[in-house]
């Protein structure tokens, strides 16, 4: 074993030698941006290149919200340690099923003897995953380092598949495939653009939130994605797959921070009947909606805030304390008119996650509604604010508008309590995990509001406010497109949108209308130039 | 031509190779890494930290008089059974210069970096935890683990510099199964012998490293920053395979116990009291059988989301909306919680002290900073932060101290801790922060 490994170690050198060569050939592109996969990117690229009967077990970094996405993050976060010891696990791990007895036969080739290095059959193998897994073409270096890595391997082990077994493991844990390297080329004066493989990458995740497939590579591989013809083709073919539902699944959870269910927890003595069942399902009823209502249904975007029709379970029917028959796991159900509910804005969902564990908060739901369906983020407290007069319930001031009120007469609270304060208080018909409610402490809740002038009542008012308010529909814009490209939705201009805005618009506010008009536009693929650099790579000291 | 680090190691480790029929493995070992090879050498001295949000109550928690014979206080009760193994630090300073009080962040990002930070929920460097990893941890398996107790892998305060914190283990089963699952070769039975499979993965993480000055290649400044962590991260998985191939010098007569069951693990106290016993255990036994030499536990995020169930509030909301009691002058229902907190410090202390090794325990042989993120969290302050250092650094380190507030920046705090932990340093933090003068009457 160890001469072994000193032989692998003095082919390693000569390799990064080769390596550097190469490199200095290809400087003329310039990496655009680089964004991290995501837990569900990496499990449905895998899923998509090697099967869905591959396992993937392990634990992905958490991500940040940056700008009320997610997908920003991924744009700014990198692989730490703790990070890539999964990575390199899950690699492996993937490998070896991908190179086990079971899947064999998938594979293009195979070797000439089970027990010995076949360099030919070994660079098939890699070459074909390796472009699906890079989302582009593997340089004859990238196959030569994998193949040479297997033969060694395999000749110490005697071993073909145990060989692969390594040089797979080793695309599967190379930065190219754990973050989407989208690379640019100069495009006319001071402009840059996307390389066509880049674009094939960056509509794939967009849409499918997935790899690119074999149709959309070859695609790129021909140019096609850099005409307007071709691109349009490309489009219309990824949206009227069913895989779009996945797409805008991911993109609706990242929107609607439905990850904040992953860390709620519920008060158990006040609330008994909450469990981590219903917070599933919760999630799960918004995806569901906001699907049914974009894309089977095509309908205007704007009634996602209005809308009674919705999809239960029976954990969920329970928390809504309806009697209800169910025939298949979930079922579609229609509010009635009377009770009060307006589209996803009154789904347990967004009432729970943004609230205190025993008891609701305007404050909380407003902040979180204003940024996610008005884009307008509310700025922190001063840090030095005496709260005590919000929570003294045994005062004269019952109800938390009341206490709230108070509370807002100071000046420098008021100015962002105007601003997200009624949101919130138009849903206080609603308690911490969804259910409705009249009174609190004993007395009826005033659920009236106004924003901006605008004056409105309970979550039926809210919901028509923002379904007529136009920086909603803006605000749907903004966020499709920032997570399209994974940047900081706060930092778009709104001129960037603008062309996908206009479809939009002009469709009756339909999603797909949204999404062609974005990822048509020329802005879609563009990217900044370079920073000015010197062009010595600077080596970190570790 | 411009050689990078990796490069001029496997050069030299080829020559030693060739010349001297030098063991493969040591030759990867840096001079500090020469250590391992000794044997009988003292054990290591390692390092914790323990996360608790929301700080203390000033009149409840600081004794009255400084120096070693205080009197223990109410809310401090919890370390009695720890007090002779404990430092107390009270009237510490938390000078931000120019920069806003991030509410729930520049408290604790100032103890654990010395550095006002700049931005709400980022670190301006590295944190003192893995300052330290890089000194004391060279050949151990995990350069550091953390650990949530609440079940949330962001609560971790153990980072690599802007948003790059380190993941904690969100439950006692898969703390368990990183530490002592697959890959785990136990140091304390007889059998012991280096798995072949760590050496091929270590040959498979070179030729991936093999990639950097290929991917380092035309891009701009950030991302080169990223990916440079990225291969920092792979450079740091193949000492780990290296480390494996060394069966671990250990002294403490341990066994490893079978993986704990799945549990409910939130910001809920019953849970909290469960959950944190088992992962300050685990977290022990990491150190004794010398798995990793840095162990950060927390119990809760800055502007600590804690709730006993039936308290509508829970701890971040009573802290801002509880009255003070006009006749005791505090927050009651807070103080509860202050107490509360201490309680799960105390059972980390409790088995880090539970483990003998040599002539002491685990504790005796380690450093735990406990730090916050508020002193007085109503209002956001953070002077007077509660800051508690246990454990005698195996000797260095003197305790049994009250230190009382002599208004030094809380910078003093983590300098000292560096200084009884073998990092050799003249000067940390930054701003008014910056220190050049430890606690020497504290160090050994």
């Amino acid at each position: 074993m160890r001469n072994f490994a000193v032989s692998l170690l003095s082919l390693t050198v000569l390799a990064s030698v080769a390596a550097v060569a190469s490199a200095e050939a290809a400087a003329s592109s310039q990496v655009a941006s680089l964004r991290r996969l995501t837990q569900q990117e990496y499990r449905n690229s895998i899923a998509d290149i090697f099967g869905k009967e591959i396992e993937v077990r392990g634990a992905f970094e958490p991500t940040i919200r940056i700008g009320g996405l997610q997908a920003a993050s991924t744009a700014v976060l990198s692989v730490t340690p703790v990070g890539f010891e999964s990575f390199t696990n899950m690699a492996d791990s993937i490998a070896v099923q991908v190179t086990g007895e079971k899947y064999r036969a998938k594979l293009p080739c195979a070797p000439k003897s089970a027990k010995a290095p076949d360099d030919a059959c070994a660079a098939q193998v890699l070459g074909k995953y390796g472009r699906l897994l890079f989302r582009r073409p593997l340089t004859s270096d990238e196959v030569r380092n994998a193949v040479k890595l297997s033969n060694g391997l395999a000749k110490s082990s005697n071993d073909f598949y145990a060989g692969l077994r390594y040089g797979l493991a080793s695309l599967i844990q190379a930065p190219d495939f754990i973050f989407r390297m989208e690379t640019a080329t100069q495009a006319g004066d001071k402009q840059y653009a996307l390389e066509p493989y880049s674009r094939a990458t960056r509509l794939s995740y967009l849409m499918w939130n997935t790899t690119p497939d074999e149709e959309l590579l070859q695609a790129a591989q021909k140019g096609e994605l850099n005409t307007a013809a071709g691109l349009s083709k490309q489009v219309d073919r990824l949206m009227a797959s069913p895989r779009l539902e996945s797409g805008m699944r991911a993109f609706f959870n990242d929107m609607f921070e439905l990850d904040t269910f992953d860390t709620v927890s519920k008060d158990s003595i006040l609330y008994p009947k909450w469990s981590s069942s219903i917070a599933a399902s919760a999630k799960e009823e918004t995806l569901r909606t906001a699907i049914d209502l974009s894309l089977h249904a095509n309908g205007d975007m704007r009634d996602l805030m209005t809308t009674r029709k919705t999809f239960l379970n029976r954990a969920l029917a329970a928390d809504y304390q309806l009697p209800f028959a169910f025939k298949s796991e979930w079922m579609p159900y229609e509010f009635a008119a009377d009770s009060g509910r307006s589209g996803v804005l009154t789904q347990v969902s967004m009432l729970s996650m943004f609230s205190h564990p025993g008891r609701s908060s305007p404050t909380k739901r407003g902040v979180a509604l204003m940024d996610i369906f008005l884009c307008e983020p509310t700025p922190a407290p001063p840090a030095n604010v005496d709260f005590s007069v919000v929570n003294d319930v045994n005062g004269s001031l019952k109800t938390v508008r009341e206490r709230l009120m108070a509370h807002a007469t100071n000046s420098t609270c008021a100015s962002c309590h105007t601003h997200s304060d009624p949101i919130g208080l138009s849903l206080e018909g609603f308690d911490t995990i969804g259910g409705r409610r009249t009174t609190e402490n004993g007395k009826l809740i005033d659920v009236s509001a106004a924003i901006q002038g605008k004056k409105f009542s309970g979550a039926e008012g809210l919901g028509k406010f923002l379904h007529d308010s136009p920086k909603y529909t803006s605000c749907v814009a903004r966020k499709v497109y920032a997570y399209g490209r994974g940047e900081n939705s706060e930092d778009v201009p709104a001129s960037a949108f603008k062309a996908g805005y206009k479809a939009f618009a002009d469709s009756g506010f339909r999603l797909r209308s949204l999404l062609k008009g974005l990822v048509e536009d020329k802005d879609f693929f563009s990217a900044s130039p370079p920073e000015p650099t010197s062009t010595a790579t600077k080596v970190a000291s570790q | 031509m411009k050689v990078d680090r990796r490069f001029l190691l496997r050069g030299t480790c080829q020559g030693a190779l060739a010349v001297m029929g030098m063991p493969f493995l040591d030759c990867f070992l840096d001079s500090k890494g020469t250590a391992l090879a000794a044997t009988g050498r003292p054990l290591p001295t390692r390092f914790n930290t323990f996360f608790f949000g929301l700080g203390l109550t000033k009149q409840l928690w600081i004794p009255k008089t400084g120096g070693k014979d205080y009197e223990m206080t109410g809310q401090l009760k919890p370390l009695e059974p720890y007090r002779s193994k404990l430092n107390v630090f009270s009237g510490l300073r938390v000078p931000l210069d120019d920069n806003p009080n991030y509410q729930h962040w520049s408290g604790a990002a100032a103890a654990a970096t010395g550095i006002s930070p700049t931005k709400q929920s980022e670190f301006d460097s590295k944190t003192i935890d893995q300052q330290i990893a890089d000194v004391i941890s060279h050949g151990t398996r995990f350069k550091s683990v953390s650990a949530s107790a609440a079940g949330d892998p962001k609560q971790s305060y153990s980072s690599l510099g802007g948003a790059n914190a380190l993941p904690a283990e969100a439950s006692p089963l898969s703390l368990y199964t990183r530490l002592f699952g697959p890959g785990f070769q136990d140091p304390t039975k007889g059998d012991w012998k280096p798995d072949p499979q760590a050496m091929i993965q270590q040959s498979v993480l070179s030729a991936v490293a093999e990639n950097r000055k290929r991917v380092m290649q035309n891009l701009g400044a950030a991302d080169k920053a990223r990916m440079e962590q990225y291969f920092t991260s792979v450079r740091e998985a193949e000492l780990q395979m290296i480390a494996q191939q060394q069966r671990p010098e250990i002294q403490a007569k341990v066994t490893i116990p079978d993986a704990p069951g799945e549990m409910v693990c939130n910001n809920a106290l019953p849970n909290l009291r469960a959950a944190t016993p088992l992962m300050a255990r685990l977290g022990a036994l990491a150190l004794a059988t010398d798995q990793t030499r840095v162990f950060n536990l927390s119990v809760s995020e800055p502007g600590s989301q804690i709730f006993m169930p039936g308290d509508s509030l829970g701890y971040h909301q009573s802290t801002h909306e509880e009255p003070i009691d006009p006749v005791l002058g505090f927050q009651p229902r807070v103080a509860q919680y202050n107490v509360d907190t201490m309680e799960l410090f105390a059972m980390l202390l409790k088995e880090l002290d539970a483990v003998p090794e040599g002539d002491g325990t685990v504790l005796d042989h380690s450093l735990v900073y406990a730090f916050t993120d508020q002193s007085f969290a109503k209002i956001h302050a953070v002077d007077g932060l509660p800051i508690f250092v246990a454990g005698g650094a195996s000797g260095r380190m003197k305790s049994g101290f009250h230190v009382a507030g002599d208004s030094s920046p809380v910078s003093r705090v983590g300098f000292t801790i560096q200084k009884a932990m073998g990092v050799s340093l003249d000067v940390w933090g930054k701003g008014s922060m910056e220190i050049r003068q430890p606690y020497t009457d504290l160090l050994a």
